[in-house]
């Protein structure tokens, strides 16, 4: 018996009891009372008859004196039956009205419903763990590709329910302690279709407990922490956790792009943003001087991209025994650093603002911050502004400084859950970029163009297609029976000949060799794994191509061929002549 | 002594009597057979069965049963007493009256039952 109904029963007993006891009081009463029949006989009401008696007036339905007319005696014994069954009636419904309303009731009834949610999911599904901005953009963007989730958040006011209800898919979702193992179990991390935790609670101590409760749970199953200090991040990694995401280090990543080639921060922002935001336009990076504020765990990570990509920059750090400490590290810059906050005019000036090519404003405090920006641009309207926004409901004035760049950890964090969930190849992609970039300058700016040709202005989508016989039925058929399938099939439009898709091959990979942007005539082979970008309808459109054998022998031949079995064994019988022609000419 | 176990004791064992009283006497003889015997232990019966709800015990839900199966046989016997006087008017012959019987000796057997099952409780209680 589930904890709900037996609360109901044990608490409903009191009550029954009552109930059945006035309810045999009064019936016993009824047919036992000498009363008269409509011919004056004396009669006595049946069990039968005095049941069907109490049951209308107990419930105030009052059907009149039935069978015949009382006399006095039952009608005394009646009054009280009234008064009785109505009170009892009314002692039992207003029980179940204080169970409903009861606490532990309500919180029961909810796990009992989260439960059998949980157990009733038939498709793999992840479990997000905190559901703050972060997790709500994870459950956001793994439910829009039709993946399930299930989430489990400690704190109650970010359990917005309707805004869980607009999503595309169920999100059963409660209200518990993730650290607590009894609690991840019971959001489903030990049933055989959770393919994956995703840690995003704003404490590192938690996410940790998450990653090894997961890891010892059940082992095979892929789990992805959010960390923002590096002891824990090298814990996490040393059980194994798959992927560790530090949103300061992602944003130094990025941010190295954006110092290296305006192009290739483009890629990033373009192919990691989420699908139906607007595109977004380059961003220049102006070298020359740079001014860092704050020197804590986002600072350090910044200045080291600077000086690897040797611009001066002189840092602003309030706190003397990080400043000293600084001079130990750096010793030939040990006057690159000023003790300050930055936040007033003189220590700006002492850092050369006038001159400066951009600041950073990197401290943990959103007021130093945005003071930080206008002071400085009061006295250098030019400044390339880079700010570090820590608290969400900050969003707006952050947006209202109109700095060029600005760090949101859970914007960055959502970008790379969304990559290493949905397209794991687009993290090995961005890779590839940044060693290509290396090499070639260039490189980039081949891709935004090829990008651009094809994207409208939305940011793109991306898919991941593997030739198996899941995802592309039609494809395997077609290479067994010998076809030669090359890439450019898959991206003409199944519906017209004259049209390709508008989408670019992203990455190919083969058993052992990476391509970035193939070229048409790549010939595909099974077990092949090909990165796509695009938008969703062209994505619903390839799929014909990969599932259907109509829509790939069209965009082989650009034929429509019969699909019902009269029209093929016609179509076969006129077209012989036609079809050995072909196969000779293949033979040839 | 616990209150609670008094009580249900009481009603359980009560049930029984009520119960064998009732069945006691020729199979198909109205006369053996009190109608206010059997509304007695259909009352008593309902009684024991809502004091065993929410027990989650193995022993409460064993005896939740058992107390169910009695109060299911009951209630049709008295709707087969109630069909036969009201509904088809046939009175209580021989042969209906023998249905009803037979119904509350089945009704017995859960109860006999029952009781042994908290004679079961009381003796494991004692070690």
């Amino acid at each position: 018996m589930n904890l709900v109904t037996s609360m109901i029963l044990r608490r409903m007993r009191k009550p029954f009891i009552i109930l059945i006891t006035v309810y045999s009081i009064s019936i016993l009463g009824l047919s036992l009372i000498p009363g008269v029949d409509d011919q004056g006989n004396p009669w006595k009401m049946s069990f039968f008859h005095a049941f069907y008696y109490v049951s209308f007036t107990a419930t105030t339905i009052g059907f009149g004196e039935i069978p015949y007319a009382l006399n006095d005696a039952q009608r005394l014994w009646v009054i009280s039956t009234i008064y009785f069954t109505v009170i009892s009636w009314l002692y039992a419904i207003g029980k179940i009205l204080t169970l409903v309303q009861d606490e532990t009731f309500r919180e029961a009834v909810t796990r009992t419903r989260f439960k059998k949610s949980v157990n009733n999911l038939h498709e793999p599904f992840y479990l997000i763990c905190g559901l703050g901005e972060t997790g709500h953009e994870v459950v956001s963007a793994l439910t829009e590709e039709h993946y399930r989730a299930v989430v489990i958040e400690k704190n109650k006011n970010n359990m917005n329910e309707l805004k869980l209800n607009e999503l595309r898919e169920y999100v059963p979702c409660i209200t518990a302690d993730a650290s607590d193992p009894a609690q991840l179990e019971l959001a489903g991390i030990k049933h055989r279709l959770c393919k994956g935790v995703i840690a995003v609670t704003s404490d590192d101590q938690t996410n940790l407990k998450i990653a090894i409760t997961s890891k010892l749970l059940h082992p095979n199953i892929k789990v992805a922490c959010r960390s923002e200090l590096k002891d824990y991040e090298e814990n996490m990694l040393s059980f194994d956790t798959d992927h560790v995401v530090n949103p300061y280090e992602t944003f130094a990543e990025t941010f190295a792009m954006l110092i290296h080639s305006p192009s290739l921060h483009l890629i990033f922002d373009w192919l990691t943003g989420a699908p139906n935001t607007r595109l977004t336009e380059p961003l220049y990076f102006r070298y020359g001087h740079w001014i860092l504020c704050s020197y804590g765990r986002f600072g350090k990570q910044l200045y080291e991209k600077l000086i690897e990509h040797d611009i001066k920059t002189t840092v602003i750090e309030p706190d003397p025994d990080v400043v000293k400490e600084f001079k130990q590290q750096y010793a030939e810059q040990a006057d690159d650093i000023i003790l300050g906050t930055g936040i007033d005019a003189k220590t700006l000036n002492k850092a050369n603002v006038k001159d400066s090519a951009g600041i950073i404003a990197g401290s943990d405090n959103d007021s130093n911050n945005l003071s930080i920006i206008m002071t400085a641009r009061a006295i250098n309207s030019d400044l390339f502004v880079v700010a570090r926004q820590n608290i969400y409901t900050n969003s707006d004035l952050y947006t209202a400084t109109k700095s060029n760049l600005i760090m949101r950890p859970r914007e960055i964090i959502a970008r790379m859950f969304r990559a290493l969930f949905l397209n794991p190849l687009l993290v090995d992609y961005l890779e590839l970029a940044l060693k290509e970039s290396e090499k070639d300058i260039e490189w980039p700016n081949i891709v935004i163009s090829r990008l651009s040709a094809v994207l409208g202005e939305m940011k793109p989508h991306i898919w991941t297609v593997n030739i198996n016989k899941e995802q592309a039925p039609a494809i395997m058929k077609g290479l067994e029976f010998g076809r030669n399938i090359n890439l450019g099939h898959l991206t003409q439009d199944p519906a017209s000949r004259t049209r390709k898709l508008h989408c670019v091959p992203l990455l190919y990979c083969k058993a052992n060799e990476k391509i970035s942007m193939p070229e048409d005539d790549t010939k595909v082979e099974a077990g092949d794994t090909i990165m796509f970008c695009g938008t969703r309808e062209v994505m619903k459109s390839m799929f014909w191509t990969l599932k259907v054998m109509s829509s790939l022998n069209y965009v082989m031949t650009f034929k429509n061929e019969p699909e019902s079995y009269v029209w093929r064994l016609l179509h076969r019988h006129f077209f012989r002549v036609e079809r050995r022609k072909t196969r000779r000419r293949k033979h040839s | 002594m616990n209150l609670e176990k008094v009580l249900f004791s009481f009603f359980m064992i009560l049930a029984l009597t009520l119960n064998f009283g009732f069945f006691i006497g020729a199979v198909d003889n109205p006369d053996h057979h009190n109608v206010y015997e059997l509304y007695a232990v259909i009352i008593v019966n309902l009684i024991a069965t809502v004091m065993k709800f929410g027990d989650r015990s193995q022993l409460g839900a064993m005896l939740l049963a058992t107390s169910l199966v009695a109060v299911v046989q009951l209630l049709s016997a008295a709707l087969v007493w109630t069909v036969a006087v009201h509904i088809q008017e046939t009175g209580l012959t021989p042969s209906v009256m023998a249905t009803i019987v037979s119904l509350s000796g089945g009704a017995m057997l859960a109860n006999i039952i029952s009781v042994i099952l908290l004679m079961i409780e009381a003796a494991m209680l004692r070690h």
